[in-house]
């Protein structure tokens, strides 16, 4: 571990760090997630990794064959999504005005309170609820938006299994996560191996260095 | 609606000091000396409390029999995710009398409201002692009766094997062969990004395909895993099925799977492994499978290798494999040292060839 470097239990999920190596993070969650895996050991081992894969990639990309008429390409897609976009006018309902007389006459002062309680509300519910529940209810309302008619269609299948109750185990060790929350073993040093069982728990094994004990750390699912 | 958004609770608080419970039985074998709890706390965070379970405890063996390894249960909340866990100390040898350290380090979590005046009740409760004679004592509520008698097997296996391989090929036998497991030990790590298990199916879009088992067959394992497949999405694998025969003139009560996953890169690595209780009588066959997904994040599945990684006996003896099948190439890869053997390797590295020569003496 690096000096002045802590292990961190609240980890940042990993599409997020995806998202901040990309530069994809809006600007004060990009803040915050800098300043965590400045600190995390975890994250910032997870952000080179994502680092590295994002060079790799381009040096793939970089391997395209040759002789692509990259132009024509670009022109067919572009016919593609005009076909698409009137081929959507067409079979789009005509939208009905609503006669004036339904026009509410609304007074300034219970907006203003109504307004100042989503605020206050919102303050209260960002301080308290898990980042998961956050994230889950974002999905839902952006599915709602969108009128998808379920949150699961087309999400990252890692942020899914987020939901539900997952074991993880990796070089650093053991992990029980739900929700974006991460439970476990969190020893300082690393393990000297990990282990799963398909029957949802996961064990990390430390030696240690002063006396040769061996102590294993277990989670369970259920 | 200020109060409820402004409360105590609305705000992440500082860490609350917490002292857990220890429960131990009026006839243990253990009795507890002292109890350190570090900077043991709990925090409010959204509708659980998150809590930090470290502690320095000291143990005396308070019966007439050797000590040979110990499980703690700690839980704040045993019948919901992320309330319980464990910590082991396999390997020990503890004479009548003698005082041994076990030390926790755990985050959990409980449920607000769960606890006594606001508090998060957290306990720590004895759950197996096992003794030389491989006699065990506790309410074997995580099944740390099987854990234990197979690190104490394999760790009785790998010390014969290295007091006679300093007899056969003497100290620069004994030091090579410490050399090449601390290599080991670090070659037997989870693929980069690690390795998830979720009870269930996981989600996943991907088109399925099924993926047969190849097996690794030991001579003389009690279990021959004949035929098995699994269900392949992407980079996910669940519904493990595997076809068993027991293949010994005793009844088979339980017996545990090794599973080897091959990646893109053609990289072998120990997944997971995959326990089963089972009524097998001799020459009997039977399928085991478990309801369950593995996934991984970096890697795609290209194969899949199992074997009998260890066999429990209806009359509660077991079946490990010898060192000779461990000395299968491809084992050797990917499956770590017992405890016993990662604890030897610890002492020549820390200490030296002769301190690990007096070690394996004791024996």
């Amino acid at each position: 571990m690096k000096p002045g470097i802590k292990s961190m239990k609240q980890h940042i999920a990993e599409t997020d760090l995806a998202l901040y190596v990309s530069g994809d993070l809006g600007l004060f969650r990009r803040v915050a997630v800098r300043f965590h895996a400045g600190r995390c050991e975890r994250c910032s081992r997870l952000v080179e990794a994502y680092r590295a894969d994002r060079v790799r990639v381009k040096n793939i990309a970089a391997e395209m064959p040759e002789g692509v008429d990259w132009d024509r390409l670009s022109a067919e897609m572009t016919a593609n999504i005009r076909v698409g976009l009137a081929a959507g006018e067409c079979v789009a309902r005509p939208r009905q005005r609503k006669p004036s007389a339904m026009k509410l006459a609304v007074s300034w002062r219970p907006a203003a309170i109504a307004a100042g309680a989503v605020a206050l509300l919102s303050v209260a519910w960002l301080l308290n609820m898990p980042a998961g529940t956050t994230d889950e209810l974002g999905r839902a309302l952006s599915a709602i938006v969108h009128g998808r008619g379920s949150v699961m269609n087309g999400v990252n299948p890692v942020a899914d299994d987020d939901r539900r109750p997952v074991v993880v185990a990796n070089q650093l060790g053991i992990e029980l996560r739900e929700n974006n929350n991460v439970m476990g073993a969190s020893q300082d040093e690393r393990p000297v191996s990990v282990s799963l069982s398909v029957r949802g728990s996961a064990s990390a094994r430390y030696v240690n260095a002063d006396t040769g004990q061996v102590t294993i750390t277990s989670v369970y699912v259920q | 609606m200020m109060l409820l958004a402004f409360s105590p609770a609305a705000f992440p608080q500082t860490p609350q000091k917490l002292i857990p419970r220890i429960e131990l039985p009026a006839d243990s074998p253990v009795t507890l000396l002292s109890a350190d709890w570090g900077d043991t706390s709990s925090t409010p965070r959204g509708g659980a409390f998150s809590v930090d379970v470290r502690a320095a405890l000291s143990f005396r063996n308070a019966t007439q029999r050797r000590i040979r390894g110990v499980t703690l249960a700690v839980l704040s909340q045993e019948v919901t995710p992320g309330g319980k866990g464990s910590v082991s100390v396999p390997s020990l040898d503890v004479a009548p009398g003698e005082t041994f350290p076990i030390n926790i380090d755990l985050h959990l979590l409980r449920p607000i409201g769960g606890g006594q005046a606001g508090v998060p009740g957290v306990a720590v409760r004895l759950d197996g002692v096992l003794f030389d004679d491989l006699n065990f004592y506790g309410p074997d509520n995580l099944h740390s009766r099987r854990s234990m008698t197979v690190w104490e097997l394999e760790a009785r296996r790998d010390r014969q094997y290295f007091k006679k391989l300093l007899e056969a090929a003497g100290t620069k036998g004994l030091q090579d062969a410490m050399i090449a497991s601390l290599a080991r030990q670090t070659e037997s790590d989870p693929p980069r990004g690690g390795v998830q298990i979720v009870r269930g199916r996981a989600t996943n879009s991907d088109p399925e395909r099924e993926v047969s088992f190849a097996f690794l067959h030991f001579p003389n394992a009690p279990v021959e895993a004949s035929s098995g497949m699994a269900r392949i999405a992407g980079n996910e694998a669940h519904a493990p099925r595997i076809e068993v025969r027991n293949r010994s003139d005793r009844a088979i009560r339980y017996l545990e799977i090794g599973w080897i996953v091959k990646d893109q890169d053609g990289r072998e690595f120990l997944a997971a492994s995959m326990p089963a209780d089972v009524n097998l009588a001799a020459g009997q066959s039977q399928q085991v499978g478990e309801d369950a997904s593995m996934k991984f994040l970096h890697t795609s599945i290209q194969g899949m290798t199992g074997f009998v990684s260890s066999v429990g006996f209806s009359d509660g003896s077991y079946w490990i494999p010898d060192r000779g099948a461990l000395n299968d190439l491809k084992l050797r890869r990917v499956v770590s040292p017992s405890p016993e053997e990662q604890r030897l390797a610890e002492l020549y590295r820390k200490r030296g060839l002769n301190v690990l020569i007096e070690e394996l003496k004791k024996f």
